[in-house]
């Protein structure tokens, strides 16, 4: 048993000998070069690197430096980190009493009272506040109006729409009476285009004249222009129609574009024809309504509608221009090249005052002062139910041309 | 031990000298904002400042309050980033 023993101390140690001999050997490597580093989980063995008691935390990257001397380094590294620590806590404490000396550190802090009131709450189903934050989700109201009951969230644009108040109240409402207008009308006219560029224009010239008119009053008159317009006889009201046109504004109730020539006699037939384009749609087979200088049809449209309607004999094209419409069929090309360049040369300045000489397009009519031009210029443009693009890009030239005039006059 | 200190001051010139030193004084101010240690801090200077009375605190009082307390309240992942970057920055320019 001794010798066992004995044995046993020996070899142990002969082997703590080698053990230590192979560690210097490797301090010794290490010692040259210093960033030399063992990889950790790789090692087969155990780390014969002497650890710093300085730093227990052993990471990949945190290797603590190994050797005597670097020791040394590592204690420097601490070193040099709590420089860094007390110059930051220097720092706040300068900036501490600077502002302790300047008075304005405590200005965040009131009386103890206050602050308790105001304190941050912190629990669930409440914001910091304390307040509850979707307590009127399920709560309905009673609209005064229309005595339903409407969901909170959606009260106030109901009341817009149901007080007629709001910003879009009374587009929507004129829409929906628009539609309703189109259906129950059997013989409206409704040349697309046309139709919508008035309600467009027309629309925004309403809202600025009507402005102060409460929209309920509003409804009642238009209602009963649209009315009159739907059931008044066609032929008393037509001869009127450019000037009812150009005072309501052409309102968007007001679709009859177009008249049916069917239902209408010849007296009538001419009268209209006397003032109105009257050329027929292919679409819907009535006459359009506009005025003689319509830029949606040509003259020969107009006149092989009368020709078609009134027979060869009379067709009725107003003053000025019967003369040379009616010399046209008989004077050779010459004269009708001129009288169709009559026609060109003013439509620029005619459409201002189509509603005002619905009878006498005449050149020289159309040169009117300003004044008269511009507010000619308005109506007409509800009469004839031009975009407001088209206005501004004719304003132009009709302005230009005035300019022209009056050098030239 | 004189090499010892001749090789501080020279690690200690590189390091400003290459604007190491600032550059990790920034970082370290960066961090402690970040992580709440600012905060803390001011916490307790007004306590101290309450304790000691608004008009008479001086810097010192602070600086000795302040600073064991400041030292010892750096979080541990602040501190580490710190020392490995020192460490980067010895291996790499360390004779």
């Amino acid at each position: 048993m001794k010798t066992d023993l004995q044995e046993l101390v020996a070899i142990l140690k002969v082997s703590m000998q080698l053990i230590s001999r192979s560690v210097n050997l490797l301090n010794l490597l290490s010692h040259h070069d210093l960033s030399f580093r063992f990889p950790c989980s790789r090692s087969t063995g155990p780390p014969l690197i002497k650890i710093s008691n300085t730093d227990f935390q052993m990471k990949m990257e945190d290797m603590p430096l190994s050797g005597p001397d670097n020791t040394k380094l590592e204690a420097l590294v601490h070193d040099i980190y709590s420089e860094l620590v007390d110059d930051a806590c220097l720092g706040l404490c300068f900036e501490v009493h600077r502002a302790v000396k300047q008075g304005f550190f405590f200005l965040d802090e009131t009386d103890q009272e206050s602050m308790k009131e105001f304190e941050i709450v912190d629990q669930p189903g409440v914001d910091i506040f304390g307040q509850v934050y979707n307590q009127w989700k399920n709560k309905e109201c009673e609209c005064p109006n229309c005595k339903r009951l409407i969901a909170a969230s959606r009260f106030a644009p109901h009341l817009e729409k149901c007080l007629g108040m709001g910003r879009n109240s009374s587009r929507i409402a004129n829409r929906r009476l628009a539609s309703n207008n189109n259906m129950s009308k059997s013989e409206s006219d409704q040349e697309d285009n046309d139709d919508l560029n008035d309600n467009d224009w027309s629309y925004g010239a309403e809202k600025k004249a009507k402005k102060r008119k409460s929209d309920k009053s509003q409804n009642s008159p238009r209602r009963s222009k649209s009315l009159k317009h739907k059931n008044g006889e066609l032929g008393g009201s037509i001869g009127s129609e450019p000037y009812k046109v150009t005072t309501s504004s052409f309102n968007q109730y007001n679709y009859n574009t177009g008249i049916s020539y069917e239902s209408l006699g010849p007296d009538e037939v001419r009268s209209l024809l006397s003032t109105q384009c009257g050329v027929i749609s292919e679409h819907t087979k009535k006459m359009c309504t506009r005025s003689q200088r319509c830029p949606q049809h040509t003259d020969e449209q107009r006149r092989a509608v009368r020709v078609f309607l009134l027979g060869p004999s009379a067709p009725s094209l107003p003053d000025a221009d019967t003369v040379a419409e009616s010399d046209s069929f008989d004077i050779p090309d010459g004269q009708a090249l001129m009288s169709r360049l009559q026609w060109e040369d003013s439509p620029d300045i005619s459409p201002t005052d189509s509603a005002s000489s619905k009878a006498s397009a005449n050149h020289s009519d159309s040169r009117k002062p300003k004044k008269k031009k511009r507010t000619s210029l308005a109506l007409n443009c509800g009469g004839r139910g031009w975009s407001r693009s088209r206005r501004r890009r004719r304003k132009q030239p009709d302005w230009r041309l005035q300019q022209q005039q009056q050098l030239s006059e | 031990m004189s090499k010892d200190s001749r090789m501080r001051a020279t690690i200690n010139q590189k390091l400003t000298e290459m604007g190491e030193r600032d550059r990790l004084k920034e970082l370290l101010r960066a961090k402690l904002t970040e992580c709440g240690w600012k905060d803390q801090m001011k916490a307790h200077c007004k306590e101290v400042i309450k304790e000691k009375g608004l008009e008479h605190v001086t810097v010192e009082d602070l600086v000795v309050e302040i600073t064991p307390k400041g030292r010892a309240l750096v979080p541990d992942s602040v501190k580490k980033e710190l020392l490995h970057r020192i460490r980067a920055f010895l291996s790499q320019h360390a004779t």
